[in-house]
């Protein structure tokens, strides 16, 4: 038990508070574990083979303490997975990731796909914004029955995919206008710093994963419990 | 300098050629306009002009374009950009959407071509410099008004230091601020030698900038030659091409009787 | 026949505190022709996604034909302002021009009949006629832009409001463009536009109101707006009057926003100095 709950607090928690992201985390990571944590408590709970101490009888199933103790390793395993990628995304900036990830040999039209991707659904719900408005003065009518707000839906939808298709085009002419096809790398004016410090730590980061593997085989991690 | 020889092109699907037989030439340092009516085809020309046609764009293309000289046709459209850079009516898409700062946006192109960095950071600044919009490097490009945003896609051209500058429409989608601002950059790039092919409405921007007018109907050039002859001419509102201010209000003052000196003088 | 009025209107958009709209009063008599202008910004089009419900006040009212706004839908509204937008392609989804123009005159509930002939009557006043069964997206930009002005022109509204009706028109579209809004003021519809080509503004309209940071700053004729001595409020404006206020100034006349309006003046002063 105590294992994954040092994991939780070493790789997760502690790295959390010191990047002041602390409550961001724990509040986005709660919702995130939350159905298959309930679902994962549950089952191990009440359907775990062979417990003997039991501490709740419903109906025909049983709560044991030995479920209980697999519960919480399950759940506290779910939270590490999710903290730790709620973490990865609190604190990198995605123009920051893509400028590296350039630099580090990413093709230019990924790298820009990257960013671009994020700026896609707000344009797109900037579009059909306007697309309704234009609909409902015409006498579009969005506030009766749901069917006729489902039939109301096809002046909208047309719209919304055409007028993006057509931004894309336009956008793509002005990319090739600014010479983005050119093959090869492309000179980038900055780039994120990589102290020795960071350098540092990300090999220790890689090498814990075998270390942690061949303690694990050995048995060693087992008295930590 | 930019040569059209007897150009036509037909859109992939399309059962017409959008322009036909179109030949023109831009010189190092010439101001040109191209003025006609909807659909006469002169975004075709400015596509064409600009190689993003047929690289970008699929169609059938005959005739050649030819640069100081020699036929683009082998050319990629990378390098293409850098001689013949083209700018569009609308300025939110020609905003790339990835970068977070006015400066990074105009440095895009050079930095596209894989230019050295000290390279990339001075043609930058000259561009933010020409068009005097230093103040707006550190903005965020999504946030400007239209005139500025259109402003910072021209010093995206610039920054490729290309020969010839192509702009199709730059002030249509602008309110009478951002087409002033657009205007008068226009005015001082062209007072300082710049090489343009400019396709607009509005002849009186047209009047005051170019020393010369194409007029192109149903896709193929009806007139052409110095600015005052061809917008000055009688024959102009018949090819859908309204005269500028000057010209109309003068003829309907000499119509009227009002041809006199004192009064003719009053319109400059 | 119906009049509008916007008392005091406030309105400021959702996660924002500029006041988009800054305290605006407007009375637009039936059948009125009239202009709105001022840069981006201003808060010329807050103001007109008004006057069909589109937006609703965040402070005061605004009346159409004498009922509050507030108590109607926009679906309902439709029926008495139509408001046609800039971007034509942020609203086209038919396949057929036809199909386009009727979509609008079948949303207010017109029968058949009236909307075999409302439609007819709008592509012929648009110039769309022969474009019956051609797909929107074969026209060019210019006559999709007729074709969404058709489409609401098509719902026969007593009021007709138009953003930016001639931007990125050809000769030939802000030609139809005028004379869709001296027919429909023929008829005595109330016509609304917001636009930036002031030689156009001075042509066509009777009354032009200037914007600025969400206040109207002048309204008038456009000989009134025009005179030199609202030029520095217009210059405030980023506006310039149109070219023959401007030669006119220079011949040493007042209020010549048109052409026919300099050479009246010029006529007048000739037939003065004979006397």
């Amino acid at each position: 038990m105590v294992g994954p709950i040092t994991l939780l607090a070493t790789a997760v928690v502690l790295p959390a508070a010191a990047a002041g992201v602390l409550r961001r985390l724990l509040r986005t990571s709660m919702v995130l574990s939350l159905p298959i944590g309930i679902s994962a408590l549950l089952v191990n709970l009440f359907f775990f083979p062979g417990g003997s101490e039991v501490l709740l009888r419903l109906g025909p199933v049983t709560a044991t303490r030995e479920g209980l103790e697999l519960a919480l390793q399950v759940l506290a395993r779910i939270l590490a997975i999710s903290g730790a990628i709620t973490l990865f995304y609190l604190t990198t900036r995605p123009a920051e990731l893509v400028v590296d990830l350039e630099r580090r040999g990413v093709s230019p039209r990924l790298a820009f796909v990257a960013n671009a991707s994020v700026q896609t659904v707000p344009a797109m719900v900037d579009r059909a914004s306007a697309i309704i408005a234009a609909q409902r003065a015409r006498g579009l009518d969005t506030e009766g029955s749901i069917a006729q707000r489902a039939r109301g839906l096809v002046p909208i939808v047309g719209p919304v995919i055409m007028g993006s298709i057509a931004e894309v085009e336009q956008r793509t002419m002005a990319l090739e206008a600014r010479g983005f096809t050119r093959p090869g790398r492309r000179t980038l004016l900055w780039h994120p710093a990589d102290t020795g410090a960071e350098r540092v730590a990300r090999w220790l980061l890689v090498l814990t994963v075998p270390a942690l593997l061949v303690a694990r085989s050995a048995g060693w991690l087992d008295l930590l419990g | 300098m930019l040569v059209l020889e007897a150009v036509s092109y037909r859109y992939a699907g399309a059962e017409r050629p959008a322009i036909r037989q179109v030949s023109l030439t831009l010189d190092k340092g010439e101001v040109l306009g191209v003025v006609g009516p909807s659909e006469a085809g002169k975004t075709t020309l400015c596509l064409v002009a600009s190689g993003l046609a047929p690289r970008a764009i699929r169609g059938a293309m005959d005739g050649r374009v030819l640069l100081d000289g020699a036929d683009t046709t082998a050319l990629p459209m990378h390098e293409m950009a850098a001689r013949a850079g083209i700018c569009f009516q609308h300025p939110q898409t020609q905003i790339s959407g990835i970068c977070g700062t006015v400066f990074e946006e105009i440095a895009f192109g050079p930095m596209n071509l894989g230019l050295q960095r000290d390279d990339v950071v001075v043609r930058t600044w000259d561009a933010l410099d020409v068009l005097g919009i230093t103040a707006l490097a550190e903005r965020d490009p999504m946030q400007l008004s239209g005139g500025q945003m259109q402003l910072v896609a021209i010093g995206g051209l610039l920054a490729l230091r290309p020969a010839h500058l192509i702009l199709d429409e730059p002030t249509a989608q602008l309110d009478p601020g951002g087409t002033r601002l657009v205007g008068e950059c226009l005015a001082r790039l062209a007072a300082g030698g710049a090489s343009i092919l400019i396709t607009e409405q509005k002849t009186d921007l047209l009047e005051r900038i170019c020393g010369r007018v194409v007029v192109l109907e149903k896709g193929g050039i009806v007139a052409a030659g110095p600015t005052d002859e061809v917008l000055a001419a009688a024959g102009l509102a018949a090819m859908g091409v309204a005269a500028p201010s000057r010209v109309r209000v003068r003829r309907a003052l000499a119509g009227a009787g009002f041809g006199d000196g004192a009064i003719m003088d009053a319109l400059h | 026949m119906i009049e509008l009025r916007l008392e005091g209107l406030v309105h400021v958009y959702r996660d924002s505190t500029v006041r988009a709209v800054d305290g605006v009063d407007l009375q637009v008599g039936p059948g009125q022709r009239v202009a709105i202008v001022g840069q981006n910004g201003s808060g010329k089009t807050t103001l007109v996604r008004h006057l069909n419900g589109l937006l609703r006040p965040t402070e005061g009212r605004v009346l159409v034909d004498g009922s509050d706004a507030a108590r109607l839908h926009v679906a309902q509204l439709a029926r008495r302002v139509g408001l046609v937008f800039q971007d034509p392609d942020r609203q086209i989804f038919a396949r057929s021009v036809r199909a386009e123009v009727e979509f609008g005159a079948r949303n207010v509930g017109m029968d058949r009949a009236d909307r075999n002939d409302a439609v007819s009557q709008a592509l012929a006043a648009t110039g769309l006629e022969g474009e019956s069964d051609t797909n929107p997206y074969d026209l060019g930009d210019s006559r999709r832009k007729l074709l969404a002005l058709a489409s609401v022109l098509a719902m026969r509204t007593p009021v007709l409001v138009l953003d930016e009706p001639t931007t990125g028109q050809d000769v030939r579209g802000v030609e139809i463009v005028g004379s869709v809004i001296r027919a429909a003021h023929a008829e005595g519809r109330t016509v609304i536009a917001i636009s930036h080509d002031m030689g156009f503004v001075a042509e066509t309209f009777d009354r032009v109101v200037i914007m600025r940071e969400g206040r109207i700053v002048l309204d008038g004729s456009p000989a009134g707006v025009f005179a030199q001595r609202a030029w520095s409020t217009l210059e405030e404006t980023y506006l310039e009057p149109p070219f023959p206020s401007r030669v006119g100034a220079r011949l040493g006349l007042d209020s010549t926003p048109t052409d026919e309006a300099l050479i009246a003046r010029l006529r007048e002063r000739a037939s003065d100095s004979v006397l």
